[in-house]
């Protein structure tokens, strides 16, 4: 999700991210915003993403996350991945439906 | 793969940039909050509303914190650190506790380590030959209880080596030979052995030099370690130099190692079998690996009756081959004790686990309030049990590495014993600590700190934050499951410390009877000195007589000799062999005797009391007379209301017909006439019932040695060297051998060892109770703590000091109780075994109650002062606690 978010939006800092994630799912992920920051960090140290300082548009310092390639790769094999297994899951669901007529 | 390099690649470097990286990490959240609190203020929040929704939206700041840095770095070194460092503090901050939780474990361990490392090179690998498991001695046995060893001729052993069931064989002729060529002879033991004995039998390399091989002939010696130091001071050029064994040249080929001390000889020379099948020498075997003693039995036993066929008179009447390993022999009765000894140490670790279990037990629910509030900031269960665990098996860990200290300085002691008594142990046994040893108690050590930290780190990781903050309610009523728990390991500590006090009673009862034991006759100033003929020496039995009289009045006349006596025995309470007598006419006709040959002096000169009759004349010895003195327990048991005196015995040793070196007196039958009986002395050791014996002539049959008994006076100083110049002026070949002096023959070999062991016990059953009392003093100091404001409410409230003393003592004193009432059961019910591996006996009523009394004391003494301070609780500042 963050590294959707962060393809999606460019850089961004760690309340952006938080809050876009929120939006996004239409607030059904109702994650505390606070644990941003170990899968950041996660991703950080994956190569996934990288991070600078910089100031955001009310002039607040913040760190800036930014998706590099490798984590744009990586985006693109999860995103292929799960979308074949939410077909596969999806097609399951509809047999299921069908068992029971 | 490269994902996973990298993202601990950077875990690594993250560990040391701790600091900066947690700045960083706050000024992001900061401004995370920051962001957040100002969107909602353009949402219309007030100030304090748009921060506190920021808050809410973020969740534990703290948590997060946590998170971010458990993601970032290495948690497990890092929370280990922590812990470290944690559980550092702790130790420091509570002295009394940390060192008693180390000592205990320290005496646990130390002792376990110490005792199984002298199990293991005494019981287990005291031989430094190769496969020296599996060298045996062959016993043959028929309906005698004492057999024979088994010695085969020339060829016989030739035949013998060859068996499929056999790895390796020796022949040995082992005899006293004179060391000559110097100022005066010098009697020594030689071990005449098969010439391949050292290359295929032994392997044990020299130290010094070689040992010799087949091709070397037969005038080689190799020194043993002991005598090269004594005799050569350990001169390292005594390699090639000649030495002289009954005026014959031997060449000094090498040196053997310490650890080589086979028979304790002295020096190894080739033995050369003659091709006269009389000549026999004694064999030993090593079994062939896989192959089972019995199958061993079955296969040897049909040669060894064909030899017997072909030289009847090396072998008793009908016999079975019974292959005795060599450790057996060395160890004997000393078994059991050792065993006993292993599971009594092992007791007094299982005890110092408990101990250590009842400490950390009483600990953590002493910091039930510190793990509430623990949980209340957000600690993981998980995250409290690793810090408990790492605390507990740091204490392990230090104990362990105490409990080493412990074991090198028992195992130090232990070496300054048989440097005193080196007749304890096998002379080859090396006790050291060893490695294997040390390994299983640092794994022990360690597996106790988890055991013991895993269960209390389990129940106060259990506790709720309600319950702890709650704890005005506990202190009140006191927790049940956990008394419960707290009563059993007391219990089990109690029983073990009945069962170390009972073996330690046993062996301390066994001591003191062994003190008192009647001995029968004075060793005070009783010496003996072995006298040992050449081989071949005065060949007929009247000069032998001779000459064995003229040594002994020419000594007897020494101004440091009061009286002289010649016996073919060692002093009492040596083990004399026993054999068949058959009495006419009394009441019981047949059993066994000790027979013991003596000369005319001997009663008097060891002080043996004359109870009837007479003892013999001169000429009756020198000439043999059938004339037999027998001992109080023989008239007790043969003429219980008669007089013996005039009576018959005929004993059937086996050796009327004597042999190259036995010479039998003319005319010799074996039937004799009771001419007196003396008191008792031990004959069968000191723990045993002293056998029957008859006393006859040592003309009877003239041994090729004796023991010159003496009786001394005055200056003995310089005794030795003038009988040595005395026998020399008679007989210029003959060696004198060393003086054995009965007072450190008592101490050495019986009483010595009883000491060891009683001393061992003692010790064991003494930290054993220090264990159970501090165990118990550990609960009850607990328990007042913890209810300290429920007593100060009762005193306020007017319980008399008495009711509180009960209080808080009555249930540790049930579990003392119930520990003290299983302990005697399981003494009692396992004394049958003890009773199979000591002689020392348990169940003796007296000692059993001394220790339970002693056991009392110690409890009563370990709650006196917990128990003082409840009773002396101020009300008002009970009240006042936390």
């Amino acid at each position: 999700m963050v590294l959707q978010t962060l393809a999606a939006m460019g850089e961004q800092h760690g309340y952006g991210i938080a809050r876009r994630i929120e939006q996004v799912s239409g607030n059904e992920v109702l994650l505390n915003q606070g644990t941003i920051y170990a899968s950041l960090v996660r991703l950080q140290q994956r190569g996934w993403i990288e991070a600078d300082w910089g100031t955001s548009d009310n002039n607040r310092k913040a760190k800036f996350y930014s998706i590099t390639k490798r984590g744009r790769k990586q985006l693109a094999e999860d995103a292929a991945y799960w979308q074949r297994l939410s077909a596969v899951i999806s097609r399951m669901l509809a047999m299921q439906q069908d068992g029971r007529e | 793969m490269a994902n996973f390099l990298l993202q601990s690649w950077n875990r690594i470097v993250a560990l040391f940039r701790r600091e900066k990286l947690d700045r960083e990490l706050n000024a992001e959240m900061e401004s995370h909050l920051a962001m957040a609190t100002e969107e909602n203020i353009r949402r219309g929040m007030s100030p304090e509303q748009a921060r506190r929704r920021a808050l809410l939206d973020f969740g534990g700041v703290q948590q997060a914190r946590e998170m971010q840095r458990t993601s970032r770095g290495m948690p497990l070194l890092d929370i280990l650190a922590q812990d470290l460092r944690f559980a550092l503090r702790q130790g420091v901050k509570a002295p009394r506790f940390t060192l008693a939780a180390i000592a205990t474990l320290a005496l646990g361990i130390g002792l376990q380590t110490a005792v199984y490392s002298v199990v293991h090179a005494v019981l287990i690998d005291p031989y430094p030959y190769r496969g020296a498991m599996r060298i045996v001695h062959l016993h043959l046995y028929d309906k005698d209880p004492v057999p024979f060893d088994l010695a085969l001729n020339g060829p016989q052993y030739e035949q013998f080596r060859k068996s499929p069931v056999l790895d390796a064989s020796m022949a040995e002729d082992r005899w006293s030979m004179a060391l000559t060529g110097e100022q005066l002879p010098l009697q020594v033991q030689a071990d005449r052995i098969s010439p391949d004995a050292f290359e295929n039998f032994f392997g044990v390399p020299a130290l010094l030099g070689r040992e010799f091989v087949s091709a070397d002939g037969t005038q080689v010696a190799i020194l043993s370690y002991h005598f090269w130091k004594s005799h050569y001071t350990g001169r390292a050029d005594v390699l090639g130099k000649v030495l002289q064994l009954d005026h014959r040249d031997y060449t000094i080929l090498g040196v053997l190692p310490q650890r080589f001390a086979w028979g304790g000889s002295d020096i190894y020379v080739p033995l050369t079998y003659s091709s006269d099948p009389q000549r026999i020498a004694n064999v030993y075997a090593r079994v062939r690996m896989g192959v089972s003693d019995q199958a061993a039995e079955r296969m040897l036993d049909p040669i060894l009756h064909r030899f017997a066929r072909e030289t009847p008179g090396h072998f008793p009447l009908e016999f079975h081959v019974h292959l005795v390993h060599i450790n057996e022999i060395a160890i004997g009765r000393f078994r059991g004790v050792l065993i006993i000894l292993f599971l009594s140490v092992s007791l007094l670790l299982a005890l110092a686990c408990v101990n250590v279990a009842i400490l950390l037990l009483a600990r953590g629910e002493a910091r039930q309030a510190e793990m509430g509030l623990r949980q209340a900031l957000g600690a993981a269960r998980m995250r409290i049990m690793t810090q408990l665990l790492t605390e507990s098996t740091l204490l392990s860990g230090l104990g362990g590495v105490a409990g080493v200290l412990v074991a090198l300085g028992c195992i130090r002691l232990v070496r300054h014993y048989l440097v005193a008594m080196p007749s304890l142990f096998p002379p080859e046994a090396e006790i050291a600590l060893n490695q294997p040893v040390l390994i299983f108690s640092l794994a022990i050590s360690i597996l106790t700190g988890i055991l013991s930290g895993l269960w209390p780190a389990l129940r106060a990781s259990r506790v709720s934050l309600r319950q702890s903050a709650d704890s005005g309610s506990q202190h009140l009523a006191g927790r049940h499951g956990l008394w419960r728990s707290h009563s059993i390991l007391l219990t089990v500590q109690v029983t073990i410390t009945v069962l170390l006090l009972a073996c330690s009673g046993a062996t301390l009862r066994k001591l003191e009877q062994l003190i008192h034991t009647s001995l029968g006759y004075d060793p005070h100033h009783l010496i003996a000195v072995n006298i040992t003929l050449s081989e071949g020496d005065h060949h007929n039995w009247a000069e032998r007589v001779h000459y064995y009289e003229e040594i002994r009045q020419t000594v007897a006349a020494d101004p440091g000799v009061a009286s002289a006596a010649i016996a073919f025995a060692n002093l009492p309470p040596s083990i004399l062999d026993s054999a068949p007598v058959s009495v006419p006419g009394s009441a019981v006709t047949g059993g066994n005797v000790v027979p013991a040959r003596v000369g005319r002096n001997y009663f008097s000169t060891l002080r043996i009391p004359l109870l009837s009759g007479r003892t013999w004349t001169e000429d009756e010895i020198v000439h043999a007379a059938h004339l037999a003195v027998i001992n109080d327990t023989m008239k007790q048991l043969y003429w219980p209301h008669a007089d013996p005196i005039g009576q018959t015995v005929a004993l059937n040793n086996g050796v009327a017909h004597g042999n190259v070196w036995l010479l039998v007196s003319p005319g010799g039958d074996e039937r004799y006439q009771v001419i007196g009986v003396v008191g008792n002395s031990p004959n069968q050791g000191l723990d045993e019932q002293v056998a029957p014996s008859v006393y006859v002539p040592y003309t009877m049959v003239a041994f090729d040695w004796f023991n010159l008994t003496l009786r001394t006076q005055g200056d003995t100083a310089g005794l030795l060297h003038r009988i040595r110049e005395q026998v020399h002026k008679i007989d210029a070949r003959q060696a004198v051998g060393d003086v054995v002096t009965a007072e450190n023959m008592l101490e050495g070999d019986s009483l010595g060892r009883e000491r060891f062991v009683t001393s061992l016990f003692t010790a064991f059953a003494l930290v054993g109770l220090f264990f159970a009392a501090s165990g118990l003093y550990c609960v009850q100091s607990y328990l007042v703590a913890q209810r300290t404001r429920e007593l100060g409410v009762r005193i306020a409230l007017g319980a008399p000091r008495s009711h509180i003393i009960r209080l808080v003592t009555q249930s540790s004193f049930a579990a003392v109780l119930a520990g003290t009432a299983i302990g005697l059961a399981l003494t009692v019910a396992l004394s049958g075994i003890f009773a199979a591996w000591t002689t020392g006996n348990a169940r003796d009523p007296v000692i059993l109650t001394a220790e339970v009394l002693l056991l009392f004391a110690s409890a009563a003494l370990a709650s006196i002062i917990p128990a003082r301070l409840a009773a002396m609780i101020a009300p008002m500042e009970a009240l006042r606690v936390e």
